[in-house]
């Protein structure tokens, strides 16, 4: 039996190959996702090893390690250095640029330092700092220069009201730059690299930010072991001398943490193997299709072998030995693959130095190969269950009879349907429950049960198909049925085997109703986050040099006149509206309160901002305040407020609105009343078509970064521009993933057709003998292939809709109105993207087709 | 009777106009010593308005006799006409329209199409050519064959004979030159065959059509104007007007041809 299985797989050679290259490609998706999810957690555990450098133990407790536990450590016989670890974070800035940097202290030792020194040296004094090579750069800066470094700290107020008056004060520290580093082993790559100080400092500022604690604490101790004691005595002896800590490796003690660090990672490989379970859900379709045919085709070679004597059990053991067969190599083939594609992006993107040292080659382990190799091969056995159980079913009788084309497929039972109709309605019915849900405020339970809705209606969706697609196909061939006879035979051709057509059109449905549905999603969020960022931003971009002042601190700079000359002037700028500010008291139920007012032109004001009713109560007898000030000042919309300013003090009616942030908002002449002196301290600016702020703002930014004032520009327009960027590059990572679930379909169309050029022999040599042309019988088939792919793109895409703006509705209306968008540029190449597909899979089958010789159809079988 | 398509021809009976004629018609199969001549230099004129049947063993090029005369296989070399085309010389496109316009087939196992109705199986090669049905035309099939009770069934539903009359009508519903017939009640059995045969000489008499049959049986080729008898890819004798008997009795001589060359081999 085994000898004749594989005889008929040599002859049906070209068949399971078309179908075994479906499960080679979810193999191998598979694989690769196996394989970088490995280099992830590879490179997460290096790049932590490597923030040890060259240490021989690191020292860890589960409470944190004080300045005298570190101390402990290095009296440790055989110890030849301790130094604790310790990541500090300060806002560093040089002239008007700054960042939050990581900041790490010298260590006493070379052997804990994991960067290099590029040019000047190693911070060893007191307000000496050396940067990473690419900040420097950004800051501009070259050893000898000076670094500002902002730290907070913790100071008591005067004799006798310590605590009650005791403040964070912003202390500001000028180093000199000494030195700039490399990081070679990415030991700090996610972090940007680390700036370093001297220990002595560090530790300084550290017991400086809170004089009340006992000092900096450490998570862990890097210990260097003189290489003349044993490794493993000093480890004992250090355990000792530290109760409860635990002393290993670097390389175990790097693992150990990434096994907590890498849940997210973890995440990531199990949503990525979701999408390659799709893939070979869709293999799946494809392959139980292909082995439906070849069980049909060879329906007189069975039943010939039930005549001579093989029972039922010895074909249905041959059909799935065939699986077996195909479903370990394509799974072996899909592994290469995938090992091969990983390895090529590696070397790629070792080429491209990302920072991160990645490795060189891929790492190959037991369980790369063994679990896409078994679920591969799984898929395709299970997918071929119903195939051998029908080739089980071929009575001895059939070898007898005429060889008939295999006869017309029948419907499906009953219990499928009613089974579907129970999917679908109780599907549909969770949906619309999370829908209100949603609208209720319970986004996160509404979410739940909506995926739960749209798994249960989209399975029912599939398991009917069989009932209502075929329909749909001969509606659609109907319509296209008008343009001739050949169109004709196409759609009475697709809907001879309704279970297969069903099967094929549905394999490509999965992908296109979930790519639809993802950039319905995409689309729908990004509209209704676009009215929702209007009211949370209602001024496009916002140039201030007072952006921290509003907390009460300082003074501001005035924006010079030239600079607001070069904002108006500049490219994409609708409008400019022009704020001063000035410092004012008012009362409020506890005393004098003090604010930030700002003046502003109400017109010019009201004209730029997104959401006008925001400012539509300003005038010169009003005074506008954001919502959260007025409950928190107790003052409440229509009381008339008393403003203390600098050179006057004024009486206004309050309007409480959702303007965002702590200033109050009063027009220019309320403004000359209370400061005459106030300057301009911000610019609003309305963009032309706020969509292009990608490329508007930072010009905008380098424009204005020159001047001498430092100024932020900030603004709905950057974060807008952020969020579309995040949203479109998510969803272009999740069509690419679903992609490979749309490819494997359509191979899976081409081999539908394949296999129906095949059954169809004779009847295309009658065709082509009764007066068929040979362009005839290819567009035929190309009108055939098309039908299949396009009715499965058309629907895929009309559930993709549903799905995707029952999703919006659930998970968005919690922040506000959702309005559901269409993505008619995405529909529209879905669906171009199926028909020529759909075309191209027709070519190999059509051309097979057209060789046929029209004495095919006089040829007794 | 409906007699209104009936033309009667030229020379009827004693020797009409040919409509289908082969000069030096050769097919060889491989070259060399394992060259295969399954038809040599056969010249043959098959005459309009006849119902001619092609008879022979298995193997005596009978087959690919009708396959070069229809255009559906190239021959070696030699010349096959229909009406004034030499079909040896067409393009496949020429073919094809050849084969949509001119000429008409019935084949043994029916051949119709399981998704389309008998109706839309008739009518099915006016509209692959993109031409009109002649409605007249197509009832006087339909009625002929007696198939006007069947027309919107599909194949599954009808019997091994009516699919075959279905077939006939197909090839006749072009109005072509000749119809080739390749055993076309090999699958049916002896009461559908005598059936169908009858149709096909009704279809000739009644008609006016030509008819070229290519059969093994010699109860069948008595249906025919004529039996051209063929043996080791040459004609081998011609009956006219031919009966079971007088058919039989010519393939016995062939037979008997055969012997003698084997004993004297």
């Amino acid at each position: 039996m085994v000898r004749l299985t594989l005889a008929q797989m040599r002859r049906s050679i070209g068949r399971l190959t078309a179908a075994g290259i479906a499960i080679v490609l979810g193999t191998a998706f598979v694989t690769a996702t196996l394989l970088v999810g490995n280099i992830i957690s590879t490179t997460t555990t290096d790049s932590i090893a490597a923030q040890f450098a060259r240490s021989d133990l690191v020292v860890s407790a589960d409470e944190s390690f004080t300045v005298d536990d570190v101390e402990a450590a290095r009296s440790v016989p055989g110890v030849d250095a301790a130094d604790a670890t310790s990541l500090s974070s300060f806002e560093l800035s040089a002239g008007s640029r700054r960042t939050y940097q990581i900041v790490v202290p010298t260590p006493t030792d070379d052997r804990f330092q994991p960067q290099e020194v590029v040019a000047g040296a190693m911070p060893a004094d007191s307000g000496e700092i050396a940067l990473p090579e690419a900040l420097a750069e950004r800051f501009d800066v070259t050893p000898g220069d000076t670094v500002r470094l902002a730290r907070f700290v913790w100071e008591p107020g005067p004799a006798g009201q310590e605590d009650a008056l005791a403040e964070w004060t912003d202390v500001t520290e000028d180093l000199t730059l000494v030195g700039t580093l490399r990081d070679p082993f990415g030991a700090y790559a996610k972090m940007g690299g680390a700036a370093v100080v001297s220990a002595s400092d560090l530790q300084a500022w550290a017991e400086q930010s809170d004089p009340e604690s006992p000092g900096p604490t450490y998570g862990a101790i890097m210990v260097a072991v003189d290489t003349s004691a044993g490794l493993e005595q000093t480890r004992a002896e250090l355990e000792a001398a530290l109760p409860g800590a635990q002393a290993l490796t670097a390389d175990e003690y790097a693992v150990q943490q990434a096994a907590s660090l890498t849940g997210d990672e973890d995440v990531f490989t199990k949503v990525i193997l979701g999408f390659a379970g799709i893939a070979l859900l869709v293999a799946a379709l494809v392959i139980a299709n292909t082995f439906q045919v070849l069980v049909a085709q060879r329906t007189r070679m069975l039943a010939l072998l039930r005549c001579v004597g093989a029972n039922r059990a010895q074909l249905a053991r041959s059909v799935l030995f065939e699986a077996t067969v195909l479903g370990v190599l394509s799974s072996i083939g899909g592994i290469v693959l995938g090992a091969g594609l990983t390895q090529i992006a590696l070397v790629v993107l070792g080429g491209m130095d990302l920072g991160i040292p990645l490795p060189s080659t891929v790492q190959i382990t037991a369980g790369i190969v063994l679990v896409p190799l078994l679920v591969g091969t799984a898929v395709t056995v299970l997918a071929s269950l119903a195939p051998a159980r029908a080739a089980t079913r071929v009575a001895p009788l059939a070898a007898l009879r005429p060889g008939d084309a295999p006869t017309l497929s029948s419907g499906a039972g009953r219990v499928r349907l009613v089974l579907a109709s129970l999917l679908v309605v109780s599907g549909a019915l969770l949906l619309t429950g999370g829908i209100v849900l949603g609208g209720n405020g319970n986004a996160e339970v509404g979410i739940l049960v909506g995926v739960l809705g749209g798994a249960l209606s989209f399975v029912g969706v599939l398991l009917g198909a069989i009932f209502w697609l075929p329909k749909v196909v001969s509606l659609v061939g109907r319509l296209v049925a008008g343009s001739g006879s050949t169109a004709r035979l196409a759609t009475a051709n697709t809907l001879r085997n309704p279970r297969r057509t069903a099967a094929t059109s549905t394999a490509l449905l999965i992908g296109v109703t979930l790519v639809a549905m993802m950039s319905t999603g995409a689309a729908s969020a990004r509209t209704s986050l676009d009215s929702e960022l209007d009211d949370r931003y209602p001024v496009d971009v916002s140039v201030t040099t007072d952006q921290y002042d509003e907390y009460g601190n300082g003074v501001s700079d005035e924006i010079p006149a030239a600079m607001l000359a070069g904002m108006r002037s500049a490219a994409g700028v609708r409008d400019v509206t022009e704020l001063t500010a000035t410092r004012t008291t008012v009362p409020a139920t506890d005393g004098d309160y003090e604010v930030l007012v700002r003046g502003v032109d109400p017109q010019s004001a009201t004209g730029l901002v997104r959401s006008p009713d925001l400012l539509a109560g300003l005038d010169d007898g009003t005074v506008v305040i954001p919502r959260t000030e007025s409950e928190w000042l107790g003052i409440a919309d229509g009381d008339t407020l008393t403003i203390d300013g600098p050179t006057g003090s004024v009486e206004r009616t309050v309007s409480v609105t959702d303007m965002p942030g702590q200033a109050f908002i009063v027009s220019t002449s309320t403004m000359a009343e209370l400061d005459d002196a106030a300057v301009v301290t911000r610019v609003w600016l309305g963009l032309e078509d706020v969509t292009d702020a990608a490329s508007i703002v930072p010009g905008l930014q380098d424009t204005l970064s020159e001047s001498t004032v430092p100024v932020e520009v900030v603004g709905a327009a950057v974060e807008r521009a952020m969020f579309q960027q995040v949203v479109d590059t998510v969803l272009a990572v999740i069509v690419g993933l679903l992609g490979v679930a749309v490819v494997i379909a359509l191979i899976g169309v081409a081999n539908t057709l394949s296999l129906s050029v095949i059954e169809r022999r004779r009847e295309s040599a009658t065709l082509r003998a009764i007066g068929l042309s040979r362009g005839q019988l290819r567009s035929m088939l190309a009108i055939e292939g098309m039908l299949i792919a396009g009715v499965g793109a058309l629907l895929g895409v009309a559930l993709g809709l549903l799905y995707g703006w029952a999703g919006s509705a659930t998970a968005l209306s919690a922040m506000g109105d959702v309005s559901l968008a269409v993505p008619w540029r995405d529909i529209a190449i879905v669906l171009v993207v199926a028909l020529v597909a759909g075309l191209l899979a027709s070519i190999v089958p059509g051309r097979a087709a057209a060789r046929t010789s029209p004495v095919a159809a006089l040829a007794v079988d | 009777m409906d007699t209104t398509v009936y033309q009667p021809l030229d020379n009827q009976g004693t020797g009409a106009a040919p409509a289908v004629r082969a000069r030096a018609l050769t097919k060889t199969y491989g070259t060399g010593e394992a060259a295969v001549h399954a038809l040599e230099s056969v010249d043959v004129d098959f005459e309009q308005g006849h119902f001619t049947a092609i008879m022979g063993p298995s193997g005596s090029g009978k087959s690919t006799l009708m396959h070069l005369l229809a255009g559906l296989d190239s021959a070696t070399s030699g010349q096959a006409f229909i009406g004034g085309t030499e079909v040896t010389r067409l393009s496949d496109n020429d073919l094809t329209r050849l084969r949509r316009d001119r000429v008409g087939f019935v084949f043994q196992s029916f051949n119709l199409l399981p998704m389309f109705s008998a109706a839309q199986n008739i009518t099915l090669p006016v509209e692959l050519a993109g031409n009109k049905v002649d409605d007249a035309w197509f009832d006087t099939l339909v009625q002929t064959l007696g198939l006007g009770a069947r027309l919107s069934h599909r194949p599954s539903e009808l019997s091994g004979g009516q699919q075959q009359r279905v077939a006939i009508a197909r090839a006749l519903i072009a109005k072509p030159e000749v119809v080739f017939a390749d055993e076309p009640t090999g699958n049916l059995d002896s009461r559908s065959g005598a059936e169908v045969l009858s149709f096909l000489r009704r279809s000739v008499r009644e008609l006016g059509r030509t008819i070229i049959m290519v059969t093994h049986d010699p109860a069948a080729a008595a249906y025919a104007d004529r039996v051209v008898l063929i043996a080791d890819g040459a004609i081998a004798g011609d009956i006219l007007d031919p009966t079971p008997e007088s058919v039989l009795a010519g393939l016995d001589a062939l037979r008997t041809i055969d012997d003698v060359a084997a004993v004297g081999s």
